[in-house]
């Protein structure tokens, strides 16, 4: 699923990528940066972690025309009399002026590296409600996210995880180079689909899915331990042969009643015992007025 | 001979709907008769149908107009909202009046979405105590030799129902026609177009809860629904159903934080919303996204504020997926809430370990019962304890076969 991700993100969608410090989300942001510049998509990137050549490292020159990168790191709070974007500008007017700016025919992708920054600046219903709008309104076509789990509190991960369409959990893999992805994308009709791989990126940022991670460690170790068979191994016979089960079965034990009469004492056919009762006037009987004489 | 009065009464109105006996109790009726309402046979409470028939049975016959309904979201949102499309889609067929809150998405997308009634009212499902027809008895006495007397008795009673019908049957994979739907009248309310978020998220209170309270008591006063009218015009049951409040989209931080800033918003909210409710003619259903809430001290004062409430808990994405035990089902429901209203003592469901299941058909809810025969290598799983913790005692399976007794 991961592939299907790569390759593009619906209209509309919402992806973030969780990330923790034993591994770091961002080269896989970077891959998904490079297979949209490769679909020829116009890309915003909001750059707050990391400086804009360290984000720009590794991706092919000739693309940078349709990627056009926000520099939020040398001043996010606008300390300088004259900040290129602040943590406050992330709000839906603000960016929709700047993905404007630049105007393309089709919609941009906005990519945010990271959210983390801007949820420790912005209230998270505010990042919350600013992400639902932009996703709503229509001035940007996909938004993908990085988001590092260890820095917020449980409830505002899972705040904007909510809001997302498809998320993308990354963590170390068991061998070097190797990384887990546990994928989570939610449909349009409310279906949720879940997977769980092993991938790992290349120097030019594309990604190899290696195999499907097994859940089924601890489920095979359970089903190895063999049924201790308790007939084996007794002085005496417990089984029986094939002429012994025929006796058994042609036996007829006693109580053992004829099809037609067990038939009969299933269901009882019609005029065994119903009673067919019509109400007459003396059940119309009114405990509070046993006379039927009052008028209320 | 004949039986005593009151129950005779009571049999005939639930059986009046199959017209099978011309027997009318000579009563005055206090109750107002509004389609798509029964008066409840345990209290007189005047109920409508969730549009669940399972969930109906579980809350004691219905939901009492006046009362709310609290679902705590499952993970997903998948099928609280199915319930809240329920929901509202009995109000459509019984011609209630809808009022829809969210946040999140637009109103008009719920109610898109609602599944389509089966209007033929074929699709009883049929209990399985019915015999079988006379036409095949060859292959049901065959089925036991000694027990046979037992055959047509179901094996375990698993499925909830009572004996009477009172909602109606969707089916989910269709959605309602444009027709039934836009003979409903059906009031929105789409929280951005009320509240700018820039306003927002500058003031120090949480101003949507207001908004939303205010839009419903105009709604209730201005459509006639608290009887301030005089009894002339013919009555109707306003349902309203809100979607995933106290989520981060309607401005709280009530998910976010561990410590909320604004902890009583949602709480004063409730509380409004119910005194509004018990004064009118309306029924609520809110879902709660509560696996996001992180303080339970709060999450047990929102739900003693509301009347009704459950929790769903889906499997998917648990490591609940892949037990056995939960193979047929789609997820877990728990009964946290039942209301007593005007009675001392409440009607709680007799069994605590309720599983649904999302058919096509009927949403079904049942109660999870151990299989008799469990091998060593299956592991008993008590309620609300996940199966990843047995194993994780010991190494491996060993583990749970030292400790499974």
């Amino acid at each position: 699923m991961l592939s299907e991700l790569l390759q593009g993100i619906e209209s509309g969608g919402f992806l973030i990528i969780r990330d923790s410090c034993s591994y770091s989300g961002r080269d896989l942001l970077k891959s998904f940066i490079t297979a949209a510049l490769n679909r020829e998509e116009v890309i915003h990137v909001l750059c707050f972690d990391v400086s804009e050549e360290e984000l720009k490292d590794g991706l092919k020159p000739s693309d940078t025309q349709r990627l056009h990168i926000h520099n939020a790191y040398s001043d996010p709070l606008g300390w300088t009399g004259h900040p290129n974007f602040t943590a406050q500008q992330f709000s839906l007017e603000d960016l929709t002026n700047l993905v404007k700016q630049t105007s393309h025919p089709k919609p941009a992708v906005l990519v945010i590296d990271s959210l983390s920054w801007i949820l420790r600046h912005k209230t998270p219903p505010a990042v919350c409600q600013t992400l639902q709008q932009l996703r709503k309104g229509g001035a940007v076509r996909a938004v993908i996210g990085l988001l590092h789990t260890d820095m917020h509190q449980r409830g505002t991960v899972g705040s904007v995880c909510h809001l997302a369409t498809s998320l993308i959990s990354v963590a170390p893999g068991v061998k070097g180079k190797e990384a887990v992805a546990r994928v989570t994308k939610r449909s349009k009709s409310g279906k949720v689909m879940q997977d769980e791989e092993i991938f790992c990126i290349a120097e030019d940022f594309t990604v190899t899915i290696l195999s499907k991670a097994s859940h089924a460690e601890h489920k095979t170790n359970s089903t190895e331990e063999e049924q201790a068979d308790p007939t084996a191994n007794l002085t005496f016979n417990l089984r029986l042969s094939d002429s012994e089960l025929e006796a058994k079965q042609k036996l007829t034990l006693p109580f053992v009643f004829s099809k037609e009469k067990k038939t009969a004492l299933l269901h009882p056919g019609p005029g065994s015992g119903r009673i067919l009762y019509e109400p007459d006037a003396n059940d119309d009987y009114d405990q509070e007025d046993p006379d039927d004489d009052l008028d209320v | 001979m004949a039986a005593p009065m009151n129950s005779v009464g009571k049999t005939s109105a639930d059986r009046l709907q199959a017209n099978c006996t011309s027997f009318q109790k000579k009563t005055r009726s206090k109750l107002i008769s509004i389609p798509g309402t029964r008066p409840s046979v345990q209290n007189g409470q005047l109920l409508v149908s969730t549009g669940v028939t399972s969930l109906d049975y579980l809350l004691g016959g219905g939901l009492a107009v006046g009362t709310v309904l609290l679902i705590e979201e499952d993970r997903f949102d998948s099928y609280s909202r199915m319930i809240l499309k329920y929901f509202l889609a009995e109000g459509v067929v019984c011609q209630h009046e809808l009022f829809v809150a969210t946040a999140q998405d637009n109103p008009d997308e719920i109610l898109q979405e609602l599944p389509a009634p089966i209007l033929d009212d074929v699709a009883v499902p049929k209990p399985v105590e019915q015999p079988r027809p006379t036409g095949e008895p060859q292959d049901s006495l065959d089925a036991m030799t000694i027990a046979w007397r037992y055959q047509n008795l179901p094996k375990v009673q698993s499925a909830l129902a009572s004996s009477s019908r009172f909602g109606h049957y969707y089916d989910v994979s269709k959605t309602m026609e444009a027709e039934i739907r836009q003979a409903a009248k059906c009031h929105r309310f789409y929280l951005p177009d009320h509240i700018t978020p820039s306003s927002a998220a500058h003031s120090a209170r949480v101003e949507s809860y207001s908004a939303l309270l205010k839009s419903l008591q105009e709604v209730i006063h201005r459509e006639g629904f608290d009887l301030a009218t005089p009894m002339s015009k013919s009555r109707n049951i306003l349902r309203v159903g809100l979607h995933s409040l106290g989520s981060a989209l309607w401005g709280d931080d009530l998910c976010c934080h561990d410590k909320p800033r604004h902890s009583h918003a949602l709480t004063t909210f409730l509380y409004g919303l119910r005194a509004l409710l018990r004064s009118s003619l309306s029924v609520a259903v809110v879902t709660l996204p509560s696996h996001l809430i992180q303080d339970r001290a709060l999450m047990g004062n929102i739900t003693r504020l509301c009347d009704n409430a459950i929790a769903l808990e889906s499997f998917k994405g648990s490591e609940r997926e892949t037990n056995p035990l939960y193979k047929d089902y789609h997820g877990l429901l728990f009964v946290r809430q039942v209301p007593h209203l005007n009675c001392l003592a409440r009607q709680l469901p007799d069994h605590k370990d309720l599983a649904f299941k999302l058919k096509r058909k009927q949403f079904t809810i049942e109660r999870l019962h151990l299989p008799p025969d469990l091998s060593d290598t299956a592991s008993r799983v008590s309620r609300g304890e996940p199966v990843g913790v047995a194993s994780a005692c010991g190494s491996g399976a060993s583990g749970t076969k030292n400790l499974d007794f």
